[in-house]
């Protein structure tokens, strides 16, 4: 066996980098907001487990919101583009994202999204991420509101379960209220856990099927 | 939840300054984590050991420092830790914005970041010279 390489004592020597990783997309999503502003664009991010009801909530918001706004939406999938044509029939100009097997959007994917739009064209877009309720809350898109929807479905202790998404939110969207009942699921306990972790974000019970309670979405959002 | 690409840029990065420097080998990495994060520590390590291998980072020590999460109030001032509201019933605690001294509303000001803050390289003496 050879001798052992040692490292003698000025051999070895420290770097101070203080490079922070997760920066990155922060920088990049700080970007969005700017060229978002800077276009009189409005951008909304739409969070929530899958089958909460986003696209059935964007679906509402547009129907409701297209004689006032022009509207365009980014949805974030895995792959498809089966939500995406959902909300094009409503009149909105949509831009599939198809992550491939990431949890979630980032800002890059969202940047490149932008650049499929005419942003002098649009003063109102929702960008809907994928059905997570995890990895979206440590990438910020670049979005002025943050929504959170959960539906009854999901059972009654979605909100402490997931305490950070919620801390980000500025609304959260209680859907599927019409099945409360049935799932034994008490919605005012749901909105007191929100108040508990987010004193300051509104929240609004809607059935995202019939449209009842989507008008309370819009004045939360000022729309 | 994202521990592996994460990591793999972590390292890219400190291969990347290594390589700069000329190092033979990095023997430590400096890692400062924050506790908003979504990175589970136990992954980052796990997560490590697999990308140095074959790298000058191989064996090399990594250090990883937990930081906690902390809130600012814009009205009374206070800086520190989470008021945290805890229900033993579901063996859960937790954490709000609401200030624990005034109640009002506080800005999450640190805990959200995963900062390479120092690596140690080793360097041939004599390619120095």
């Amino acid at each position: 066996m050879k001798e052992a390489v040692k490292a003698e004592e000025d051999e070895v020597f420290d770097v101070e980098l203080d490079i922070d990783i997760l920066k990155a997309n922060r920088k990049l999503a700080e970007e969005n907001r700017k060229l978002l502003q800077k276009n009189g664009v409005k951008a909304i991010d739409i969070m929530g487990a899958i089958g909460a009801g986003k696209t059935s909530l964007i679906e509402k918001l547009v129907e409701a919101l297209k004689g006032k706004y022009r509207i365009a939406a980014f949805k974030g999938d895995l792959t498809t583009t089966i939500d995406a044509e959902q909300i094009a029939k409503h009149g909105a100009e949509v831009v599939p994202i198809n992550t491939g097997k990431e949890c979630h959007l980032d800002a890059n994917l969202v940047k490149k999204a932008l650049k499929r739009l005419d942003l002098t064209k649009i003063d109102l877009l929702f960008i809907e991420n994928v059905g997570n309720l995890i990895c979206p809350a440590e990438f910020p898109l670049g979005s002025q509101k943050r929504i959170v929807v959960i539906s009854v479905t999901e059972g009654p202790y979605m909100v402490i379960k997931h305490p950070f998404i919620f801390a980000d939110a500025d609304l959260v969207v209680i859907n599927k209220i019409d099945l409360a009942k049935a799932m034994q699921v008490d919605i005012k306990k749901l909105e007191k856990d929100v108040k508990i972790i987010n004193p300051n974000a509104k929240v609004a019970f809607t059935n995202c099927r019939t449209g009842e309670g989507v008008n309370t979405v819009i004045e939360a959002l000022r729309l | 939840m994202h521990e592996f690409s994460v990591t793999s840029q972590i390292v890219g990065t400190i291969i990347k300054e290594a390589e700069e420097h000329r190092a033979k080998r990095v023997v430590q990495v400096n890692l400062a984590i924050g506790k908003l994060t979504f990175l589970g520590l136990e992954q980052v390590r796990f997560a490590y050991k697999l990308l140095t291998k074959g790298t000058i980072a191989e064996k090399s020590k990594l250090i990883i420092k937990e930081k906690d999460g902390t809130v600012k109030c814009g009205k009374c001032g206070y800086e520190g830790d989470f008021k945290y509201e805890d229900n033993p019933i579901y063996h859960l605690s937790t954490p709000s914005l609401k200030c624990p001294k005034c109640d009002n509303i506080v800005d999450i000001v640190g805990g959200k970041e995963c900062t390479i803050e120092s690596i140690k390289l080793v360097t041939d003496k004599d390619e120095n010279k």
